[in-house]
């Protein structure tokens, strides 16, 4: 085999572009204000060459996967020979590629003597982007024109001058203006890091000798991906998840994928039906994400990730006006979510039939809330998106439990919550609990991951409390044969509560308004489980009891095996006899 | 600490370290093999080593010695091999899980990974009790102790046969009077379990910090107690009298009792004392700006000191477990001697985090091991002695090393021997330096205006490639590398850390009297403790800090303050260092914008007198350095690299005053350094090597550092 770049040189350009973009997140974490940025890690800093081609992600959130490939490509296409020395544009827009308005990127050319030789890019989900609802889930929108403001490809710093006008415009737009240039400020910060690092690696190896090393970085993910496909027989493999109607009167959405796998190339096709005035419609951008985090849940492929990684796999959406290939005016920024989730488990589904060995229980789908109201201490409003209700049970593996704690799907372990004292100074509210979920975990050989619930009440003023997602009515899949017995425990919920005791539960997306006295709380679903629950270890059932996970009851139901209140030991008779009638 | 003798002992994994230093500053190293199951075994070893050294009676010395002991890796093989003790935790109803969710974060590196399991938890959930009771983020009671849940608690802990406690409730850092009385029933009604309260362990903003801070300590504290008692049971019955000092990862001394309460704080000792032993050798020569690293056989410790000062570190995971305290701030990165190279499932070459250990070891060790490490390329490039290691106690097998090199590296990728081993040499030298730019460049600092300390046995190998490639000038080796951690911990001072939780936003009705005297509490008590100590005022140092933050971020920045007092008009001051540190490390700020504090920590240290330095003697700078043989080295990068015969000089015989050009090798007998070309190596009076990068138009440093980018 004949190389054209020198193996060290290689490694240390890789571990080079590795260190700029972990120092790109690092500035963005830090100092933005926004709590989605610098708490739930819903952003992406990614490295574009030229072309441009995506040479590395980070292992940010997953939403993000695919979408900043396409949006770049436009975003570099629109500006065509308009592209300068010290712009830096700013972008959201679905219609070209972005994934929802509350996702602002910004793109910075990298220069070299003249040369545009990269791309620095830092997306993120900002606090609000104006619109008729308080951070910007708008269940109400019949178009996107409802949702909030679009931002087509647009010079923000227009060779090195920013155009405060129209950097003016946007800020007009949106609410918390302080907070919103606190982030601007941030993103600017991410990407001019990226770009100053990138500048020294060219003045030491040179502009051919980078490119050249990148060329293969992104030949080898190209390589290694094809070896994994390579490996599942040919044929078409097809499956379909159900996305949950929530309450919404547009009843269940089914989302199917069909896989076809040829030697080493994978082309996977879409279905679902028209997309409706709804805001989970998903554009062209935001879909192959979804695709592409079904297709790394199957593959679970180790870092660093590139364009290459995806140059065998090919996709089509559908036709266009469907659910997951939708175009204007749909709404459509609750898509990052749902339906990402459902349509990344159908992909992941149809590729499990071809491998069953890499088969995984899907994690908990998010269900959440946001929170809003005046706070009486300063008198000053306040919006959020509560992170925490988020984080959901993660799905069981052919090796192990799931973890607790760890959704939703769409973030993959990557989101984590605020602290609740950090919440409780900012806002003013009280947390009463913030635990795990008793038998909310997907029974399997494997047990899925116990979900979280999150319980508030507001001080001193009227809360308005707005739920999301879903999860509520189909619990998360198992695999390899998992089934729940015990379903209601695994399904997300929102309890409405007079002091301790619940008046209500609702499984639907609603809005509420609570006072003083008056609780909610937020209960997100499990994750599913791995293999027959009737074949795990019955020491683990008891351990999984005596920790509260597992009531004596789902030990009963779910698993085949009856647990001794009176010191938590394994009734061995009991349990034959449950999981001998069970067969 | 006015005695003759200092003796410090650092029970290390493999080797419990002691330094003994007397009157003169002549310092000396001993080594005795640790033994983990009774610590004073490998002591009383080490004692009489010295004793014989010496011709002085072990009593002797112990008496005319000031004695200190880090038995870091008690705690710290506690908290690795999940070792500590039967843990309950007491906390409020509603949120026993925190430590569970662990913020519903999985950690970077493994977002796909369907094997990586979660965190083991220190205290499983049946022993998590929620009490009724509930304190709001101002400070007032909205639910007040249930005393019968607490009860409750302590039967249930009592029939476990739980060994510590720990208690940590929500907002108790407001208002701890819920927490110390539910602390004061659990010591009533179980008096010999060990309790661990949160508020007195990390008493600042952040319920699952603290709370996971609060386990640790009391997982841990029974374990680093039993060591205590044992140790002092030891030097008792050798008929000392003087109380002992203890090490914590804050880079000072403790005193025993202390040391007993926070276990947690001594969880990374280890190389906390790397800057101490730095500044001691890098301050004769006028600097005050260093970075020191210690690459051993499995990690590489970094470390960061600017003008004098080190940065600490709070709230970081430590081992997967969230831990509050401040702690020296350590970059680990899993690169040493024996890490291990191999190729990717693309194609890519690595080097570790994998290692070798100490066993099997490198394949040259001949003691089983298979797989190439960074030592064997060390071996085939040259730079060790292909036959021997540690002046010949150690026979290496320098053929066996290239053969392990070319099988798995060379022939796979298909460049020459030399090539491989050159390019593992880079790329773990590589990894140091994204670990150096770590704690360097992402914290607002230029590597380039600092010095390189080498400390540690296999790190002057590679120092000056590290030094290079950051744009470092000039790099430190003393005689000593081997031993510098524990020769550092002898030099400290006393030191205790105090915090607390003043959450105000910044604005004209600001309480600063209120801050300020809750800086004063905080002092007045440990300057009370100091005293008790024997320390007198004058001897006495406190240094303030303040968390800060714009309002609407979530993160702090600490902001250095020294003695100032905190008012309407210092506060002018204050901020304006705020923003200029925020400015450094995250390239803007908004001098304008509205600011608040969030917590307030002060250091207060009794100063221990520092040591003399003894001089290296010389018979005049005419004298040639002695060179004991002539090997092939290769050096170069990438496809140009080429090899030469170079000298190897013999460390026993170098004199200040002597010019070592590179390329070459010096041998010391616990370390050796390479002198890369371009380089010049000379040794001062103190002991320590001074290398210097001569080479004009120097290779400009891998990557820019961050200073301000945006002028928005």
């Amino acid at each position: 085999m004949t190389r054209k770049v020198n193996p060290i040189t290689l490694a240390v350009v890789r571990g080079v572009l590795e260190t700029t973009q972990r120092e790109m997140t690092l500035t963005l974490e830090k100092t933005a204000r926004s709590s989605v940025f610098n708490v739930a890690h819903d952003y992406s800093n990614a490295i574009f060459n030229h072309r441009p081609e995506m040479i590395l992600q980070g292992q940010d959130i997953p939403i993000h996967l695919g979408s900043l490939i396409p949006a770049m490509k436009f975003v570099a296409a629109y500006f065509g020979d308009d592209i300068h020395e010290g712009d830096v544009i700013y972008h959201n827009d679905p219609g070209s590629m972005g994934s929802h308005i509350l996702d602002c990127c910004m793109y910075k050319p990298v220069f070299y003597r003249g040369e545009l030789v990269f791309w620095t890019v830092c997306k993120g989900h900002v606090t609000d982007i104006g619109g008729p609802v308080p951070a910007g889930y708008n269940p109400d929108a019949k178009e996107i024109y409802a949702e909030g403001l679009r931002i087509p490809p647009v010079k923000f710093w227009d060779k090195g001058q920013q155009r405060k006008d129209v950097v003016n415009f946007y800020l007009a737009n949106v609410r918390s203006r302080r907070d919103q240039e606190g982030d601007l400020r941030a993103q600017l910060g991410a990407v001019t890091v990226g770009e100053r690092n990138l500048i020294a690696l060219l003045d030491k190896y040179g502009v051919q000798t980078v490119r050249d090393c990148i060329d293969e970085l992104m030949d080898m993910a190209d390589r290694h991906m094809r070896e994994i496909i390579g490996a599942i027989p040919d044929g078409t493999y097809s499956a379909s998840a159900v996305l949950e109607d929530a309450g919404h009167g547009f009843g269940d959405i089914t989302i199917s994928a069909a896989v076809t796998i040829k030697g080493d190339e994978c082309a996977i096709a879409i279905s679902s039906p028209p997309q409706i005035p709804y805001f989970i419609n998903s554009y062209e951008g935001n879909s192959i994400s979804g695709v592409y985090l079904g297709l790394m849940m199957f593959t679970q492929v180790d870092p660093p990730y590139n364009e290459g990684l995806y140059r065998c796999i090919t996709v089509d959406l559908g036709p266009k006006g469907t659910l997951c290939n939708a175009v204007e005016p749909a709404p459509h920024v609750n898509s990052t979510t749902t339906p990402m989730e459902t349509l990344a488990d159908a992909v992941r589904l149809a590729l499990e039939k071809a491998a069953p060995e890499r088969a995984v229980g899907s994690w908990g789908h998010a269900s959440g809330i946001n929170i809003a109201g005046v706070d009486a201490r300063n008198n000053e409003e306040y919006v959020t998106m509560v992170l925490a209700s988020l984080i959901s049970g993660a799905g069981a593996t052919a090796h192990m439990d799931g973890w607790h704690a760890c959704g939703p799907q769409c973030c993959f372990g990557a989101l984590t919550s605020g602290d609740i004292e950090i919440l409780e100074y900012s806002y003013p509210i009280v947390i009463h609990r913030y635990g795990l979920v008793q038998d909310s975990g997907g029974a399997g050989k494997y047990r899925g991951g116990c979900a979280t619930e999150w319980e508030v009440e507001p001080i001193g003023h009227e809360m308005t409390v707005v739920s999301f997602g879903e999860g509520r009515k189909y619990a998360s899949l198992g695999a390899n044969g998992a089934r729940n017995h015990v379903l209601d425990s695994k399904l997300a919920r929102i309890d409405l509560k007079d002091g301790e005791k619940v008046t209500e539960t609702l499984r639907k997306n609603v809005v509420l308004k609570i006072q003083d006295g008056q609780r909610v709380s937020a209960i997100n679903p499990g994750g599913g489980g791995w293999g027959n629950a009737f074949e795990r270890d019955p020491e683990q059932v008891a351990s999984d009891v005596r920790n509260g996970f597992v009531s004596f009851d789902g030990a009963r139901k779910d698993y085949g095996v009856a647990v001794s209140p009176e010191d938590f030991s394994v009734m061995a008779d009991e349990t034959k006899r449950l999981r001998a009638a069970a067969i | 600490m006015s005695k003759r003798f200092r003796l410090g002992i650092d029970a290390g994994g493999t080797f419990t370290d002691f330094v003994l230093a007397d009157e003169q500053g002549q310092v000396r190293l001993f080594k005795a093999t640790s033994t983990p199951d009774d610590g004073t075994k490998a002591i009383a070893d080490g004692l009489k080593q010295i004793s014989e050294a010496l011709g002085l009676p072990v009593a002797e010395i112990l008496n005319n010695a000031d004695l200190l002991v880090n038995g870091t890796t008690v705690g710290l093989n506690a908290l690795i091999q999940l070792k500590g003790v039967k843990t309950g935790l007491i906390c409020t109803a509603g949120h026993e899980d925190s430590l569970e969710i662990r913020l519903g974060h999985k950690e970077e590196g493994y977002r796909y990974d369907a094997k990586y399991p979660p965190a083991t938890m220190l205290v499983p959930r049946c022993l998590r009790h929620g009490v009724r009771e509930r304190v709001l983020s101002d400070g007032t009671v909205l639910t007040t102790l249930n005393e019968d849940d607490v009860r409750a608690a302590c039967e249930r802990f009592r029939a476990e046969g739980v060994e510590a406690v720990a208690l940590s409730f929500v907002w108790s850092v407001a208002n701890d009077v819920h927490e110390r009385r539910a602390a004061e029933i659990v010591r009533e009604m179980l008096p010999d379990v060990y309790v661990s309260v949160g508020v007195e362990v990390f008493p600042q903003m952040r319920e699952y910090t603290r709370t996971s801070t609060a386990v640790v300590n009391a997982y841990l504290g029974p374990v680093l107690e039993r060591y205590v008692r044992r140790i002092d049971d030891f030097f008792v019955g050798l008929g000392v009298t003087a109380p002992i000092r203890y090490y914590q990862s804050n880079g000072g001394m403790a005193a025993r009792d202390v040391m007993v309460s926070r276990a947690v704080n001594a969880i990374n000792s280890g190389p906390a004392s790397a800057p101490t032993a730095g500044m001691h050798v890098a301050g004769p020569l006028g600097i005050e700006n260093i970075i020191t690293v210690d690459m051993g056989g499995t990690s590489f410790d970094i470390t960061l000191t600017k003008d004098g000062k080190t940065n600490l570190s709070k709230n970081i995971d430590f081992l997967r477990y969230r831990i509050g305290t401040p702690m020296i701030q350590v970059e680990t990165l899993g690169a040493g001697g024996g890490s291990i190279a191999w190729i990717d499932a693309m194609g890519l070459l690595n080097v570790g985090p994998q290692s070798a250990g100490a066993n099997p070891g490198p394949v040259c060790y001949m003691r089983g091991g298979e797989l190439p490490t960074v030592t064997d390329a060390n071996v085939v490039l040259g730079y060790l002695n292909p036959s021997y290691l540690l002046g010949g106690r150690v026979k290496i097998d320098g053929a066996a090393a290239r053969r392990a090199i070319e099988e798995k590296i060379a022939k796979p990728l298909g460049i020459s021997v030399e090539h491989a081993a050159r390019g593992i040499f880079d790329i773990v030298n590589n990894n140091m330096v994204n670990g150096i730019r770590r704690v360097s460049v992402e914290r607002g600092y230029d590597p380039r205006d600092f010095v390189l300390v080498g400390a540690g046995g296999a790190t002057a190998l590679h120092i000056a490639s590290l030094a290079r490639e950051i744009g470092v000038k000039k790099v430190l080796v003393p005689k000593l590398a081997s031993g510098l951690c524990a020769f550092g911990q002898i030099l400290s001072n006393v030191k205790y850390t105090k915090m607390s939780a003043c959450p105000m936003r910044v604005g004209p009705h600001a309480d600063w009297e209120r801050i300020d005297q809750r800086f004063h509490d905080l002092e007045r008590e440990a300057i009370g403790a100091l005293q008790a100590e024997g320390f007198e005022t004058k001897d006495i140092r406190v240094e303030r800090s303040i968390d800060m933050r714009y309002l609407g971020q979530v993160h702090e920045c600490t902001v250095d303050i020294a003695t100032m007092s905190v008012n309407a008009e210092s506060f002018k001051e204050i901020r304006r260092r705020f923003d200029q540190r925020h400015q450094e490390l995250f390239t803007y700020c908004e001098p304008d914008g509205v600011v608040e504090i969030v917590n307030i920590e002060t250091t207060v240290s009794g100063v221990v007198p520092p040591l003399k330095t003894a001089s290296v003697a010389s018979q005049g700078a005419s004298a040639a350095a002695p060179v004991k043989e002539h090997r092939n080295m290769v050096f170069g990068h990438g496809a140009a690299i080429r090899s030469v015969l170079a000298p190897v000089y013999d460390g026993e015989g170098i004199e200040p005053g002597m010019q070592l050009t590179g390329p070459g090798v010096i041998e010391e007998i616990t370390t050796s350094i390479v002198i890369e070309p371009g380089w010049v190596a000379s040794l001062d009076a103190s002991g320590v090597y001074v290398l210097e990068d001569k080479q004009v138009a120097a290779v400009s440093s891998g990557l820019a550092s961050v200073e301000e980018a945006v002028a928005a």
